[in-house]
């Protein structure tokens, strides 16, 4: 078994090897859950574990690892291997880099690689990556013009020397970031799912009596491909346009997308997109290719796990410099308030050749609310919320309302916002109307009126989308409602920080989802179900008094 | 005078009934049909029928415990009673926004849970409580009662009041229960601080709204089948098995009926636990396998591991995050989409998968012969020769070995295999997904999978139990009797227990260990009254302290125990140094290494109460046996290690005496079940009646 072409490998082989390396990554990511600092990690899942063979092509991803992830941790491997080179890696090495072109797209996503041998030979890559808590630079917002005001940056290079860790990368890391403790703890989490990866490997392979991984991977690899051939082949041949406009900066971008069908292949193409942007809203390739995979697997494999065969039948591309695939030192702190657009205009793009599976405009990207200020007992402090929207609609279902898509972000609870920072919830409440009519209705936002309680003035910025244009409906669908940020009543400029002091009231309201298909056609029970439970606007339940 | 216990545990298909005599250590069972019209009946039939059959006096039985799966069910069907809710003003959507995360990534029709109560039964009132328990705005009592008498006006017979921060100050949710029982007689009310008193809103909800829904029906249920048990000449108290594993008495588990929800897992936890500590340490690892899922527990020292949470009614079975997160403490187990019934099929890029779609009872595997005609795991065991088709059931139900082949044989020309490749197979990738799940679960509680013994139950434990114990670097398997009712014999050796939760937020390097102190006094004190509502004199109650805990800046907690108190009377520091230690000991247990300098907080405390019902201990030991050769025959099964199909000795459970061992390969057949031992492996009888298996 430990030699052959891929074809001579049987399929319940094949199936109880992916499965063993399947459980490897997940035990992993359990590690890396369980030990980090960072609420993203533990809570949001923004972290990642994949094993690749000796090549650096995906074998096996964490369950429940987000799509932002998707073929990044395996492009990282081939970084390290062009930029480090496999001569110079040795058992017990482990390998880091946060720069957003090689790793996932901005500097709070630690990126770690630990070479895998056995008797001597390089056979596997285990990669991992987790948001890390703080990385210094400028708290989370889009204001930073370049990469360097971002936070510390951490090029191609040894975190760990056969298990001895670089001390002077450590005390500058340490020296960089507010929570050096938490930072350094976090990657140190990294490593021990790591260790356990590399472990797991070495008993699976010895129970099997493989010396390499090769045949096995590029058994996995063709079968995942034909599947994805396949399931493109089956749509017809030709090009689809959609062109979407987002909030932007002072002027609105423009996000334009081309899919090109031809036989077994898939091209999706972002000519005539807005140019990089100097604030933190670019999105680097790896983040764009991410995106993209994310909504063709979507439409058309969803239930496979994933691998390096998956996407071979994929290209993306799009003109360097612009906003989907910003140049060196370009700021990308606040990557998703441009790339969770991107599986949105793809959907809309392919209505046309897949009009049952596309999903209408959803109310995302996420909502963020930052705030710093000083407690009462004198300490300085921060606090992050994040909020969603409605999804959209399909052709046969409504869409769900305040669910992240195509993240995966929980929004913290009230009370427990409430015992960390001096905002105080005056409702957090679905919005009656906000979804997109259609046949089937868009998913609705929420609003949330918060009010500050602190008696010294605190600050807040936004990270807020769909605020000027609606997620778009489909099949002759509305549109969702938009997004709404709000100071003592009055609209404000959601893209400037602004200082609350005792009493004032933040609202946000998050955008629903668009609709699908003529709201005439709306079947009766639905729209009288949402009549009866104040879905919609027009007839509000009234609670009694 | 005889001296008896009785179980009942209701199951979906199955309710088993089983009495144990502590004189002679002679214990008999029953499996009847669950009668789902009124599942009082088959009960009562059941026990009526044992009672006649081994000549039993009804006046000798001093315990019966309870475990059942209705009002799980019930939550699953949504069955229950048409609820409302009254929330503070701005929130009564929180049931419905929920955690704004999705249980699947790629599905875009994915649906969330509806939930229980839909939003024209969720009503606001104006009252707030801040973070810190202080009142903002006072209750607005006749919003309260207009709401109350709305939601009566709409047919609702259960209320959930869930205002924010009840948890640190109740007072707003007693006061409403108060006025709506005083104007509201009939209808059942749930308080949220009363049933989860926990922060983090939505929890709370999910779980205070689904002891509402169920509340009327448990009252009734409770009610009549205490009676009716009574009305047979049973004198003896009726205990109800919760969730955590331990007993409580009728009205506990009327208040709060949400706790009874896993008590059948529960009970078959207990049973590994209590089986396996004859003839281990105590650590094993629980694997029961039934017709269409498997359960995997571990057993640290003869107590099963705890989880503070779950949940209830998934959406999407056997997908995380797709059900009701239920707060209460329960028995740590993971359920895993296998059993006999899992369904193998060729997957879209060709591999063989195994389940988790289940052909279930009806029409159950192609072998039954009632017109299924998949491939299932079952049936592969079969065609392995594992299974008897003579004795399937104790020989009570009839195979149609013609049909396991058909049905394997068509999935082994899709996948271009033999049909005996296809089988074993189908056998290792089931072994494998469990494994799987297995080592996931352990690792995600930071143990180490070869520390433990595996105890197989149910019916498809022992035939699969060798296997699955060699994949996860196991070497030891302790097979309990009568496999196939085992869990129900969990239910005879449950303490009493109650368990509360608080949350505090305590800082160990700020606030003072005698607050500490003095709030867990007050949680135990809560648990006293509802023990010693039982009447019962209990001379020994044990009491554990434990804390959820996290370093300052963590998003979640891990609980750990604290050593006893008080911790008033030591100097502060020596306490605080005490307390930290126990917490970074626990720390290190699961993740190896502490974080260093970050200070400590406790977000909630738990504390838990056990009392030994009088008469539990006794239970086991004797192992009975029927005279006879213990080989039966011999039948063809296949062993990989052999890589063919070989002769195999079948003895027959019933005959094998304690001391005696045998070598593998080898089958073991008894009225449920099949044991399997591998040609590498040896069995030897224990004086408990378990069978040890050493796996190489």
């Amino acid at each position: 078994m430990t030699a052959g072409a891929p074809t001579t490998i049987d399929p319940v082989t094949l199936e109880i090897v992916w499965t063993r390396i399947g459980s490897m990554v997940d035990e992993a990511a359990k590690v890396i859950a369980r030990t980090a600092f960072s609420t993203l990690s533990n809570e949001a899942n923004d972290f990642a574990c994949v094993l690749t063979d000796a090549r650096g092509n995906s074998l096996a991803e964490n369950t429940g690892s987000i799509p932002s992830f998707i073929a990044t941790l395996p492009a990282t491997v081939r970084h390290m291997i062009a930029g480090i080179g496999v001569e110079r890696m040795r058992p017990g090495d482990v390998l880091v880099t946060n720069n957003p072109w090689q790793g996932t797209g901005h500097l709070n996503d630690v990126c770690l690689v630990r070479p895998i041998f056995r008797e001597g030979r390089l056979v596997a890559f285990g990669a991992s990556t987790s948001h890390v808590p703080d990385i210094g630079g400028k708290i989370r917002s889009i204001e930073p013009k370049e990469l360097f005001e971002e936070g510390f940056h951490i090029p191609l290079m040894h975190l760990l020397r056969a298990g001895e860790p670089d001390e002077s990368l450590l005390t500058l890391l340490r020296t960089n970031v507010r929570t050096p403790d938490q930072t350094v703890g976090d990657i140190f989490a990294q490593v021990g799912a790591l260790d356990l990866l590399e472990r797991r490997l070495g008993e699976m392979m010895a129970d099997y009596g493989l010396a390499s991984l090769e045949a096995i991977a590029d058994a996995l690899f063709a079968r995942a491909e034909a599947a994805m051939r396949k399931a493109i082949a089956a749509l017809p041949d030709g090009t689809w346009r959609y062109e979407m406009t987002t909030d932007g900066l002072d002027e609105p971008f423009t996000i334009k997308v081309a899919v090109t069908v031809a036989g077994s292949d898939i091209a999706i193409d972002y000519a005539g997109t807005s140019p990089q942007q100097p604030r933190a809203v670019n999105t680097v390739w790896a983040y764009t290719y991410a995106m993209s995979a994310y909504a063709v697997k979507c439409l058309l494999l969803p239930n496979l796990p994933n691998n390096a065969g998956m996407f071979r039948s994929l290209t993306v591309t799009a003109p360097e410099g612009s906003l989907v695939n910003p140049r060196f030192p370009a700021s990308c702190g606040g990557r998703a308030s441009v790339g969770h657009y991107l599986p949105v205009a793809i959907f809309a793009a392919m209505e046309e050749a897949v009009p049952d599976r596309v999903m209408a405009g959803a109310g995302s990207p996420l909502w963020i609310l930052t705030q710093t200020g000083i407690r009462d007992n004198g300490m300085t402090y921060a606090n992050v919320l994040f909020f969603n929207g409605g999804m959209g609609a399909l052709r046969e279902k409504d869409g769900e309302s305040c669910l992240s898509w195509p993240s995966n972000i929980s929004s913290t609870p009230v009370e427990v916002a409430e015992r960390n920072s001096p905002l105080v919830f005056r409702h957090k409440r679905l919005r009656p109307g906000s979804g997109g009519a259609g046949r089937h209705r868009g998913g609705l936002g929420q609003e949330i009126l918060m009010e500050n309680r602190s008696e010294t003035p605190i600050a807040v910025g936004f990270i807020t989308e769909r605020t000027r244009f609606p997620a778009p409906g489909l099949a002759g669908g509305g549109p969702g409602g938009l997004g709404r940020v709000e100071i003592n009543g009055k609209p404000v400029d959601n893209r400037l920080q602004h200082t609350l002091v005792k009493g004032d009231s933040i609202l946000m309201a998050t955008p629903g989802g668009g609709g699908y298909g003529d709201p005439r056609a709306r079947p009766h029970a639905l729209a009288e179900r949402d009549r009866a439970l104040g879905y919609i606007e027009e007839a509000p339940v009234q609670s009694p008094r | 005078m005889p001296d008896y216990s009785l179980g009942i545990d209701i199951g979906g298909t199955f309710t088993d009934i089983v009495v144990y005599d502590h004189g002679s250590g002679r214990q008999w069972s029953r499996k009847v049909l669950t009668t789902h019209g009124d599942p009082a009946l088959g009960v009562i039939d059941g026990i009526a029928a044992i009672l006649a059959a081994e000549r039993l006096d009804a006046a000798g039985f001093r315990r019966v415990v309870h475990a059942t799966t209705l009002f799980t069910n019930a939550l699953i069907e949504r069955k229950g009673a048409v609820t409302g809710l009254l929330t503070t003003k701005g929130f009564r959507d929180t049931l419905e926004i929920g955690r704004e995360r999705k249980y699947e990534l790629y599905d875009l029709a994915i649906a969330n849970p509806p939930p229980l109560v839909p939003r024209d039964l969720r009503f606001e009132v104006a009252e707030r409580i801040m973070a810190d328990g202080a009142v903002e705005e006072a209750l607005d009592e006749e919003g309260v009662l207009a709401a109350a008498a709305a939601l009566a006006g709409r047919g609702v017979q259960a209320l959930a009041i869930l205002f924010l921060h009840s948890y640190r100050n109740p007072a707003h949710e007693e006061a409403a229960r108060t006025l709506i029982a005083r104007g509201f007689p009939d209808l059942f009310v749930t308080i949220s601080s009363e049933v989860v008193r926990e922060i983090r809103e939505y929890e709370r909800a999910t779980t205070t709204v689904a002891n509402a829904y169920v509340m009327p029906l448990a009252t009734r249920y409770l009610e009549r089948m205490a009676a009716e048990i009574a009305g047979l000449g049973l004198e003896a108290p009726l205990w109800l098995m919760l969730s955590n594993g331990g007993l409580t008495h009728v009205a506990e588990a009327q208040r709060r009926p949400v706790q009874m929800l896993e008590s059948g897992p529960a009970a078959g936890a207990l049973a590994a636990a209590f089986f396996g500590a004859a003839d281990s340490g105590g650590d094993v690892l629980a694997f029961d396998m039934g017709g269409t899922t498997a359960k995997l527990s571990l057993i640290d020292k003869g107590e099963p591991l705890v989880a503070y949470g779950f949940e209830a009614a998934r959406q999407k079975r056997f997908v995380e995050g797709s059900g009701l997160p239920i707060r209460i403490s329960a028995l740590d187990l993971i359920e895993i989409g296998a059993g006999g019934g899992s369904i193998a099929r060729r997957d879209e890029i060709g591999l063989l998968k195994v389940g988790p779609e289940s052909a279930g009872s009806e029409p159950g595997p192609a072998a039954y012969g009632r017109g299924g005609t998949a491939p299932t795991v079952t049936d592969a065991n079969f065609l392995l020769g594992y299974l008897n088709p003579d004795f399937f059931a104790g020989g009570t139900m009839a195979i149609d070995l013609a049909a396991a082949r058909d049905a394997i044989e068509g999935l082994a020309r899709r996948l271009d295999l033999s049909p005996m490749a296809t089988a074993w197979g189908i056998y290792d990738i089931v072994n494998e997904n469990m494994v799987r799940a297995a080592r996931v679960h352990v690792a995600e509680r930071g143990r180490d999978p070869r520390h433990y013994q595996l105890v197989p139950t149910g019916g498809g434990g022992p035939v699969h139990g060798y296997y699955v114990a060699k994949k996860l670097g196991l070497t030891r398997l302790i097979v309990p009797p009568a496999a196939g009712v085992a869990s129900a014999f969990g239910l005879l050796v449950a303490p009493i227990r109650v368990d509360r939760v608080a949350t505090i937020g305590f800082r160990l390097d700020r606030h003072a260990p005698a607050a500490l102190e003095a709030h867990f006094r007050a949680l135990e004190e809560d648990a006293r009254r509802t023990i010693a509502d039982s009447g019962l004199v209990l001379d020994h109650i044990a009491v554990d302290r434990l804390v959820d805990g996290r370093y300052v800046g963590q998003g979640f907690e891990l609980t750990v125990a604290l050593p006893a108190g008080p911790y008033d009377r030591a100097p502060e520091d020596e306490t605080r140094q005490r307390l930290a230690a126990a917490f970074e000991a626990g720390y290190r247990g699961k993740f190896a290494r502490t974080p260093g300098r970050v200070p400590i907080e406790f977000t909630n405390i738990r504390t838990t109460l056990r009392a030994k019902v009088p008469g539990s201990a006794r239970l086991g030991g004797a192992a009975r046996h029927a005279r006879g050769e213990a080989l039966k025959g011999r039948r063809s099964a296949y062993f990989p290690e052999l890589r063919r199909f070989v002769e195999t000795p079948v003895y027959d459970r019933a005959r094998l005496a304690p001391g005696e061992e045998y070598g593998g390969p080898a089958l073991v057949e008894e009225d449920g079940s099949t044991l399997v031992l591998g040609p590498a492996g040896r069995l030897r009888v224990a004086a408990s009646g378990n069978i040890i298996v050493e796996v190489e």
